[in-house]
């Protein structure tokens, strides 16, 4: 059981400070960055040498830390961390043959510098660690996150996810197949029944601890799953809800990680047919675009849902007229890498 | 609570590709730091390595019988090892392919070790290698997850040189909180043309062989290598292995420097400190600390402060990296090896190349094999970022 109390979203979305859903901002070229903020906090020096994926997890995660007692323990999920310093270094290994470099880069890439980052700009010698686990990171960090509030109720984590759409990670994903051929904007992204979606980024910042009050969702149980197999995926979202004893019929709204892949169209609908017409429907990825850890925007979103009872009108792909109180999140990376989560109201 | 025992392990390193071989070489004092045979890098005969003396082909084949074109050689190196630990573990196919049964790796390079590839890749230049879904961290780990069919829950953790180590505390995690009956748990790094340079500009790899705690050591020597271990509860354990019990864990970020540790070693203090605390044991109980030991000027130095701020009377002590070389994300789960072999054989590994001590502090490490009482051995492993983990293993 995890509560969660404070969150920062940085997306292509108007997700930090004024959160304004009604006005989507539209994707160029397939691709969706965000846009980033200025981040005061950060000094000016230091911001210069960060690469994208650090400034932006370090940029949000730093308005949450500004109480007297720091967080027991950061924990983020980022599947490339700074693949743009990493491939930058990579480039000078290749361009001087193997010369004298410089390691700015190198110390940069490591996937646990916006974790190190946090802990050393707030000097917080507490647990630290990075899940790296691609389509996972994030539910992985979450995950530990759990465990360590089971052992150490008094505690409370910082808990985040990030990653960065850069030239690079961009080009292997579409090699890899990744993106859609044709032109499609996030708009009408789910209207193409064809392989591919579009990229996104973003980071995610939460405050999370064992305590209800004053808490503004709940996490009740998250669970990971490694599978192509299409029936194993249903038959556990079935056991993960039964073990948590929940009826589908209680579920008021499954929030999916839909994406426009025709290739995991199916497991979405797998999963839509398990629960009655009035649980409502929900995506997410036209908002965020696809990325490793994009799973973080849905867990946000659904926080924002539980917070105010309301499913924004963007992200409806079948509405019902019941207050949204419990949330079922599915989402798939690239059809191997499946993930549920149970989120419910506090209070 | 039951305890958490290592009921197998698995192992390659340069000093042998399995566990026998490994201990066989800790024994007789072989080192297997020299010049670079197999990994074409400019720096191939000038900077000493730890290779793995098996060509990525010939892994491939003994491995798959024919070769996977898109498994890299990290991945290579993790299924290696995971098999042997599984083998010697005794695991069934079902209980592996059970929800019950959680794997987790650990890697700072990952698919990386690939420089040319990825960069040709990521210029899009032509149609792509077979290798564009190889090259980040979770990739060796789901080769893994796909041969055993493993359907628990699967990580990958990247703490840059701790990285296996945190995948060992949090495996045991999982198995304390009823998430896994059982844990898979270790790391993996290739030598990669992306650590050579980025250590060398770093200024910190060594031109002869390390000299952990030496006062004229001058640098680490880069390895590569992969170590898994089952840990499982004690009640699920009978009729086992039961190599020895991992009794605690600890971790801790320095929050001084992106690439050097504070100078009385504030994060690795802690997380020696937080072992101890979670193990239930005093400092002086330790018989046998397995060092970070990289040596480098900063690492040795801020670590022995850190001991002796912890022992005071500092433990027997030495560094394996004097073996192996520094073998990154792998290092924490190829030294929990030999911390495990520390107390089932009742003995204590030397560091090597090892003359004179640092002036400030004096200690000298445990310079020959020896035979000796081990109970607990603490396990320490620091990396970039401030993140330090510290494990304790003691007997079963």
């Amino acid at each position: 059981m995890l509560y969660i109390h404070q969150t920062r979203c940085l997306s292509p979305q108007q997700t930090l400070d004024e959160i304004d859903l009604n006005r989507l901002t539209v994707s160029g070229n397939g691709k969706l960055p965000v846009k980033e903020p200025v981040y005061p906090q950060i000094p000016p020096g230091v911001l210069r040498r960060m690469g994208k994926a650090v400034r932006m997890s370090v940029g949000i995660a730093l308005p949450l830390l500004q109480q007297a007692v720091q967080p027991d323990g950061i924990l983020i999920g980022t599947a490339n961390g700074g693949i743009e310093d990493c491939i930058k270094f990579l480039n000078q290994i290749i361009e001087y043959n193997e010369g004298l470099l410089t390691p700015g880069n190198f110390v940069q890439s490591t996937s646990n510098a916006p974790a190190a980052q946090i802990a050393l700009i707030t000097r917080n010698r507490n647990y630290n660690t990075t899940h790296t686990h691609r389509g996972l990171a994030f539910e992985n960090a979450l995950l530990e996150t759990t465990l360590l509030l089971n052992e150490n109720p008094e505690h409370y984590y910082l808990v985040g996810a990030v990653d960065e759409i850069s030239s690079y990670n961009y080009n292997i994903d579409r090699l890899d197949g990744c993106f859609k051929e044709e032109p499609v904007s996030n708009q009408d992204l789910f209207l193409y029944d064809t392989p591919g979606t579009i990229a996104g980024e973003g980071a995610l910042m939460m405050l999370a601890s064992a305590k209800p009050s004053g808490a503004i969702a709940c996490i009740d149980a998250i669970q990971t799953l490694h599978t192509r197999e299409h029936a194993l995926v249903k038959q556990m979202l079935l056991q993960f809800l039964r073990k948590n004893k929940v009826d589908p019929a209680e579920i008021d709204l499954l929030l999916t990680g839909e994406n426009g892949d025709s290739r995991l169209k199916g497991y979405y609908l797998d999963a839509e047919s398990i629960f009655p017409d009035h649980t409502a429907l929900a995506r997410f990825k036209h908002l965020s675009g696809e990325y490793c850890t994009a799973s973080s925007f849905g867990f946000w979103l659904a926080t924002d849902i539980l917070r105010t009872g309301q499913v924004p009108a963007i992200a409806v792909k079948r509405a019902t007229a019941k207050p949204c109180k419990k949330i079922l999140i599915y989402n798939n990376y690239r059809g191997l890498q499946h993930a549920f989560a149970l989120l419910s109201q506090t209070g | 609570m039951s305890r958490i025992l290592i009921t197998g392990m698995g192992i390659i390193t340069a000093i042998g590709s399995s566990v026998e071989e490994n201990r066989n070489a800790l024994v007789k004092e072989q080192g297997g730091i020299g010049q670079l045979e197999f990994y074409p890098t400019a720096y191939a005969g000038k900077l000493p390595c730890a290779e793995v003396r098996v060509p990525t082909e010939i892994l491939n084949k003994k491995i798959f019988g024919h070769p996977d074109p898109a498994i890299t050689r990290t991945g290579l190196l993790v299924l290696h090892a995971v098999e042997e630990a599984i083998k010697d573990s005794g695991l069934l196919s079902e209980e592996l392919a059970s929800v019950d049964t959680a794997l987790i790796g650990a890697t700072t390079v990952g698919g990386m070790c690939l420089t040319d590839e990825i960069f040709r890749d990521a210029q899009a230049q032509d149609k792509g290698s077979p290798y564009t879904s190889s090259y980040d961290a979770a990739s060796s780990t789901l080769d893994a997850q796909k041969r055993y069919g493993i359907l628990g829950e699967v990580s990958t953790i990247n703490t840059a040189c701790s990285s296996s180590a945190n995948a060992i505390a949090f495996g045991a995690r999982l198995i304390r909180n009823g998430i896994a009956k059982r844990a898979i748990v270790g790391g993996a790094d290739s030598l990669a043309k992306y650590t050579i340079n980025g250590f060398n500009a770093l200024n910190i790899l060594s031109k002869t062989h390390c000299a952990p705690f030496d006062k004229d050591r001058n640098g680490l020597n880069l390895g590569e290598g992969a170590a898994f271990l089952v840990l499982e509860r004690e009640e699920d354990a009978a009729g086992k292995k039961r190599y020895a019990a991992l009794s605690g864990s600890g971790n801790s970020n320095d929050a001084f420097h992106p690439s050097s540790i504070s100078e009385n070693g504030e994060g690795p203090y802690l997380s020696m400190i937080h072992a101890l605390q979670q193990a239930g044991l005093e400092a002086s109980a330790i018989s046998y600390v397995n060092a970070h030991g990289t040596g480098t000027e900063n690492n040795d130095e801020t670590e022995s402060r850190a001991m002796q701020r912890v022992f005071g009377k500092v433990p027997p002590f030495a560094s394996t990296k004097s073996f192996t070389g520094h073998t990154l994300g792998a290092s924490g789960a190829v030294e929990a090896v030999f911390s495990v072999l520390n107390i089932h054989h009742q003995e204590l590994y030397p560091s090597l190349q090892f003359k004179e001590p640092i002036a400030d502090t004096g200690l000298i490490p445990v310079l020959h094999h020896r035979k000796e009482t081990v109970n607990h051995v603490m396990s320490n492993s620091f990396g970039f970022g401030g993140n330090c983990t510290t494990l304790i293993f003691s007997k079963a």
